[in-house]
């Protein structure tokens, strides 16, 4: 195992809400993370930093051997950094195909030179990337909403195409947040397949949900949080043991 | 007859005007208001390079539109780091300053205009050639759009309209896309600027103020933002309909202002009872369904 995402030392606060208070973590190959804790613990924010939403106050995030925390969104996206949405984000005046047509971690359609002077490898980069799409729809059991405009599908349909958008850029590290939101029966099972096997092929996931038996089902590793603080990691079954702990998740003080 | 190819001229300016804008404000979603100001920045720079570098017109109109295409950073670059209301009072901000500017120069004529700008073309069908030439220009703008939004770089631009950060999450550079777009649709309107210095050798500054871009925004909304017929028909709706209402004989204190009026009250009818525009389909795609979905859209994310 190597680490793909080492956090060091992360701070961040919105005048005197702190997100992030000292936060170090780090995510490694192959690695299903999950980041538990109540609403407000700071878990999108820790995501938004990683990914560069948000610059951070100090610290830093390397993400392989880069260090990215000052780099814009979407050079970490091309070093190999991939996220979803809590609130699944879609492209609305989009068909399900091209929101994840837009998603490859190369995309030469993005320069108009390139649309004129390079006309053949564009149809080839396109013509490769469809087959990648479709084949990603049909993991995640949508590949017949292919042509719909991805708005007008159901939100836990959306939550899976936002899956599959993320995974079209083949990014070491995933962050997936509240992938289980609003899915139920047979594409909560299609999901959890669909991460692990991600993770088996050695990208490191991390997964914020507050679906806790989904995060007992997939995690190696929980991580919890409170108030920006990383305040324990282990197993569900140990986080869920300590009292303290599940307290705070379900609305107690902080600890002192 | 002379009249007529004057409003055909005229119409042909719209079209490339309203066209360019659509690129910028219809299918990029950035909510710049500046774009009369490269209409003027073209119209200036091509008329003044002309008269006192006796610089040959054709070259001049060229000039001047790449001079229009260049100075798009001072509202493409704003545009990187504000967006939506912030970058509608940026662009203004920059639209009056030029203006300003333009206003309290002794060499660009100031508040009495530019005078004496050489024509393009002379002789007895002077009109109607130039008449020919706008309508391939105009055509020409159409295409060049069209061409631009569809395909790969046209999923990028309706991306980036969506959800810049989610877009932006996914590796794709917006900066980039709004540059490009502020140029293309800046120096299109800086063309349509010089060409129309070069035929009624005349311009003043407030051709070029906050009315020319309601007028715009009225063509653009009324024909269909984001869509390619409709900022054509918009430009030629109305620039005929304030023709037509001349021919009413009301006076001019009632006419000047009229044509606010229509303007004004057709956007608000537009956006309340056809947000499409006449020319957009009914779903993901044209008019301003395409704003205003994206700003209801997000106003509801942003709830959650």
């Amino acid at each position: 195992m190597s680490t793909i995402v080492r956090v060091e030392n992360l701070h961040k606060s919105f005048g005197g809400i702190v997100v992030a208070d000292d936060v170090n973590l780090s995510f490694e190959t192959g690695e299903i993370v999950g980041l538990i804790g109540p609403n407000g613990a700071g878990k999108t924010s820790l995501f938004n930093l990683i990914s560069g939403v948000i610059p951070p106050d100090a610290g830093s995030i390397t993400l392989g051997d880069h260090r990215v925390d000052q780099l814009p969104m979407h050079h970490r996206a091309r070093i190999g950094l991939a996220r979803t949405w809590q609130n699944t984000r879609m492209f609305h005046s989009m068909s399900v195909i091209d929101n994840l047509l837009i998603a490859t971690r190369r995309y030469p359609g993005e320069s108009l030179a390139r649309i004129l002077f390079r006309r053949r490898a564009l149809d080839a980069f396109r013509q490769e990337a469809t087959e990648k799409a479709v084949a990603l729809l049909e993991r995640v059991g949508l590949a017949d909403k292919m042509h719909e405009m991805a708005i007008e599908l159901s939100y836990g349909q959306q939550k899976r195409i936002g899956l599959a958008r993320a995974l079209m850029s083949d990014a070491a590290c995933l962050l997936l947040d509240e992938p289980m939101a609003g899915v139920e029966g047979q594409a909560y099972e299609t999901i959890i397949r669909v991460i692990r096997e991600e993770a088996q092929a050695g990208r490191a996931v991390c997964v914020v949900e507050h679906n806790i038996s989904f995060i007992r089902d997939i995690s190696d590793r929980t991580v919890f949080m409170f108030n920006g603080c990383v305040l324990a990691s282990g197993s569900v079954d140990e986080l869920t043991r300590d009292s303290q702990l599940t307290d705070l998740y379900f609305g107690g003080e902080h600890p002192q | 007859m002379e009249y007529i190819l004057t409003v055909m001229v005229l119409i042909g300016i719209n079209v490339i005007l309203a066209t360019s804008f659509n690129l910028i404000l219809g299918y990029g979603g950035l909510m710049s208001v500046a774009h009369p100001i490269f209409y003027a920045i073209g119209a200036y720079c091509s008329g003044l390079l002309a008269i006192h570098l006796q610089i040959p017109v054709p070259l001049s109109i060229l000039i001047g539109a790449g001079i229009a295409m260049v100075l798009s950073f001072g509202v493409s670059l704003p545009s990187l780091r504000v967006s939506g209301d912030y970058l509608v009072i940026a662009s203004i901000g920059f639209q009056l300053g030029i203006l300003h500017v333009i206003n309290n120069l002794d060499f660009t004529g100031a508040a009495g205009g530019l005078t004496n700008i050489p024509v393009l073309n002379e002789g007895p069908s002077r009109s109607l050639v130039f008449v020919l030439l706008i309508a391939v220009v105009a055509a020409c703008a159409v295409f060049l759009v069209g061409w631009i939004v569809e395909g790969d770089y046209g999923r990028a631009i309706t991306a980036m309209r969506n959800d810049e950060e989610a877009f932006s999450a996914l590796g794709r550079n917006a900066m980039n896309i709004k540059i490009v777009l502020f140029a293309i649709g800046s120096g299109m309107a800086g063309l349509a600027g010089a060409l129309y210095a070069h035929y009624f050798a005349y311009v003043t500054p407030e051709q070029f103020g906050i009315f020319t871009s309601a007028a715009l925004l009225t063509m653009v909304v009324v024909g269909g933002a984001a869509t390619t017929w409709g900022p054509l028909v918009g430009a030629v709706l109305l620039t005929t309909l304030p023709q037509a209402i001349t021919f009413l004989g009301l006076p001019v204190s009632i006419m000047a202002p009229l044509q606010g009026v229509i303007y004004t009250t057709l956007v608000i009818f537009f956006l309340f009872a056809r947000p499409q525009g006449l020319t957009g389909g009914s779903r993901g795609g044209g008019g301003l369904e395409a704003w205003s979905a994206s700003a209801a859209f997000r106003a509801r994310r942003d709830a959650e």
